[in-house]
């Protein structure tokens, strides 16, 4: 087939965020997580201002920030749903009431307002579920901006080399890493085998879209077989190609021992301290 | 000098010899051709020659090393380099790059060396501009010359060629072959195994293997001489295959499969958008052969799963047309003659009325026995319903690619050679009595006698009234067969050279 299967959603560029280290973005992304969920509502407004600073310093597009929150659009939803609505909203006669503290002045808000019978809205949960939205809006897209300004190899060397510590309490790194590299460079040729198989069987009659459960994953036996059977396959060929250029596990030079630069620390480094302050004074209820 | 001395070899459970007291020589800077057809030991060959299996009896030795020294392997490795059939299942690393170092970093060697010798690699086989690159999104001919580049990097003195251009294109081919040729030049020993007698007549010495036996090995010259071998190796339709074509009376076609103005896009809207097919007409009509060409890339995938109606075209049609019988002859008032209006009618195309049959279709077998594979897809479209009727369907399919009924129908498809799987997965499709019949390279990797199997079959079919495709890259193989012909280029139709 003569399309590449899209596999991650590198977008090449020169950026401060595209050229910092990975080490260092995977570093940040911990942190600005941590801030994530360990923030109130000024914290959170914070992190996203800061978000939208990296996207803009990246030079992507916010609406390809946006695009890449669909496949979690349920997930927003019902959390903002099943916070803002209730079952069981009292009648306004007998409404209790929460005090809650806005720019220092107290406000008397009801718990519940009816709607229709027990169904009705709680003005809170609608506060809290936007902070729920928002924070999970914000972890999808600072994932998916790492995704965005770094190109899976050099995201699977840089977790390979945060793990290299490991090998000293007899952690596999280096095959953990070969394995790593060649999971990257099978997933888009099985995909297309998987693609080309179902192709091939739908032309022998296979219809995987109609009938219950059952009868559809049946539908897959005929695909997954040979499937396995050409992994296998391949295994065997690519285990021999890597035999025949003396491939024997450890103990391979290292090539890519690549340094930090000056910037890489103090970016990486600031960033990280400032969101995990950010979190810890949070905490502990000063923010 | 590589030398193999009185080899033996045999697989587990395997009742005849893979290799039997196989004796061949490669030194230094020559070149020598191994042909044989499919399931000859061909492959097994060059497994031993760098270790990868050991000898049952004999010996293989690579210069001063010797495989009965298990110490050796790691030299005997290094020394001679093996380039098998298939780049995808080569390459190990995810950059261009890293790909090439992969050798030199098992084994060892400082970094500086290593940089020296990548950079040094790819130059010989002219990649030096793809560092960088995801193998994945090279070319067919680009990936196998990126193997070359990976074995270079081991600096070996022997190169052994598995097949290396069983997998590509015509331009792929060719830069492989150019790649061969320098390699020799530099000096290498090669031993080139093949099928294929155009790349064999490019070697010093010829050896021709027949059931794990070396039946000849000699100089180019000699082999030259001998008109049977010549023959047996030489690919080209049989006198019968290309007799029958224009000799059968044409009789009138009354269906016709139509691809009316097909465009096709890939993930339109995307940054991967992609058009693959632009504004294609095609006329397939029942009782012919049509050859499509095109290099890997040129749409010929995505044709073939509209063709099929597997794929519902971006822009434009793909349907059934078929004459009515009933076509009336009407009275032209104006020019006061008569005139034939033949009606037409155009329908779906519905499952099992096109067959698909693609590259290398015997990877996509599954079923317990061959009998049930071949019956697969007459019971999904319920072709057949009763037992005596699935057995007749399964049976003529057999009989149609030549695969003996008693003998296979309860064997594990997974147990067949090559050929015997090609003409199952072929069977299994024939079983659903399509009406027209799409063949994505039918002949890749099969021998001089799997393409007559292949030509024969074509013409069997079309003297049945189906009508066939055929695409593949061996235009001059085909060309003769074929009634009509496409050659497609980046999606577009362009004219036939």
């Amino acid at each position: 087939m003569a399309v590449v299967v899209p596999f991650g959603q590198y977008i090449p560029g020169n950026s401060l965020v595209h050229t910092l280290d990975v080490r260092m973005k995977l570093l940040l992304v911990v942190a600005y997580v941590f801030a994530l969920f360990s923030c109130g509502w000024f914290g959170l407004l914070v992190c996203a201002a800061a978000l939208i600073v990296a996207y803009l310093v990246a030079g992507i597009p916010l609406a390809r920030a946006v695009r890449g929150l669909f496949p979690v659009l349920f997930i927003l939803a019902f959390t903002f749903l099943f916070n803002a609505f209730t079952f069981t909203a009292t009648p306004a006669q007998s409404v209790a009431f929460d005090t809650v503290s806005l720019f220092g002045t107290a406000l008397e808000v009801p718990q519940s307002i009816s709607l229709i019978g027990g169904f009705g809205i709680v003005p809170l949960g609608v506060v809290r579920g936007l902070y729920f939205a928002l924070r999970i809006t914000l972890l999808v897209s600072v994932t998916t901006l790492l995704t965005f300004t770094s190109s899976i190899v050099a995201l699977t060397d840089a977790i390979s080399s945060l793990l290299s510590p490991l090998r000293f309490v007899g952690v596999p790194v280096e095959d953990v890493a070969m394995m790593f590299t060649i999971a990257l460079r099978f997933i888009p040729l099985t995909t297309a085998e998987v693609e080309k198989i179902m192709v091939a069987q739908s032309s022998r009659g296979v219809r995987f879209d109609q009938g219950g459960l059952i009868k559809r994953a049946r539908a897959y036996v005929p695909v997954m077989v040979p499937l396995f059977v050409n992994l296998f396959k391949r295994a065997d060929e690519l285990a021999a190609a890597m035999e025949s250029r003396c491939y024997e596990g450890a103990g391979r030079t290292r090539l890519k021992v690549s340094r930090l630069a000056a910037r890489d620390w103090v970016v990486g480094l600031a960033g990280t301290a400032f969101f995990v302050a950010l979190g810890v004074l949070s905490l502990l209820g000063v923010l | 000098m590589l030398s193999f001395s009185k080899v033996c070899f045999e697989y587990p459970n395997s009742a005849t010899w893979a290799l039997d007291e196989v004796s061949l020589d490669v030194a230094l800077g020559k070149r020598v051709a191994l042909l044989g057809a499919n399931g000859s030991g061909k492959s097994t060959l060059a497994r031993l020659a760098n270790g990868l299996l050991l000898p049952e009896a004999g010996t293989v030795q690579v210069d001063e090393f010797s495989s009965l020294d298990f110490s050796n392997i790691r030299a005997l490795r290094q020394r001679c380099g093996v380039v098998a059939q298939d780049p995808d299942t080569q390459i190990v690393c995810t950059t261009v790059f890293d790909e090439v170092a992969f050798g030199p970093q098992n084994l060892k060697l400082d970094v500086a060396e290593i940089y020296e010798r990548v950079e040094k690699s790819l130059a010989a086989v002219g990649l030096e501009g793809l560092r960088e690159r995801d193998p994945n999104t090279l070319s067919g001919g680009e990936k196998q010359r990126l193997v070359i580049a990976g074995v270079l990097a081991m600096q070996p003195r022997y190169v052994v060629f598995d097949e290396p251009t069983s997998m590509l294109d015509a331009q792929g081919r060719a830069e492989v072959l150019a790649a061969i040729r320098d390699l020799q030049a530099t000096g290498h020993g090669i031993l080139h195994i093949t099928h294929n007698l155009d790349e064999a007549l490019e070697a010093d010495e010829i050896a021709v293997l027949e059931a794990g036996r070396l039946i000849f090995s000699q100089s180019r010259k000699e082999f030259e001489q001998r008109a049977d071998l010549m023959e047996r190796f030489r690919v080209e339709p049989s006198a019968k295959a290309k007799a029958e074509i224009f000799g059968r009376p044409q009789q009138k076609p009354a269906t016709s499969l139509v691809l009316e103005r097909v465009s096709y896009t890939y993930s339109a809207g995307t940054s991967f958008e992609h058009q693959a097919l632009n504004n294609i007409n095609l006329t397939v009509v029942q009782g012919s052969v049509t050859l499509i060409a095109g290099h890997t890339g040129s749409g010929k995938s995505t044709l073939l799963r509209v063709a099929a109606g597997l794929l519902e075209p971006t822009e434009g049609a793909a349907f059934i047309e078929t004459a009515k019988p009933n076509s009336k002859i009407e009275l032209n008032k104006e020019l006061n003659k008569e005139q034939i209006n033949v009606q037409k009618a155009t329908s779906k195309i519905e499952p099992g009325m096109v067959g698909l049959v693609f590259q290398h279709p015997e990877s996509q077998l599954f079923a317990q026995t061959v009998f049930d594979d071949i019956a697969f897809g007459p019971c999904n479209i319920k072709l057949v319903s009763t037992p005596q009727e699935t057995e007749d369907a399964v049976r003529e399919a057999c009989g149609l690619v030549g695969l003996d009924y008693g003998e296979f129908a309860q064997r594990s498809p997974f147990t067949l050679s090559g050929g015997e799987a090609r003409r199952c997965a072929l069977a299994g499709i024939l079983a659903m009595k399509p009406q027209f019949l799409l063949l994505d390279e039918p002949t890749a990797g099969l021998d001089a006698q799997g393409h007559r199997f292949v030509a024969e079959l074509i013409q069997k079919l079309r003297a049945q009234g189906i009508g066939v495709v055929v695409v593949s890259h061996e235009v001059d193989f085909f060309a003769p067969l074929a009634n009509a012909t496409l050659a497609l280029d980046a999606g577009r139709s362009v004219p036939w050279q």
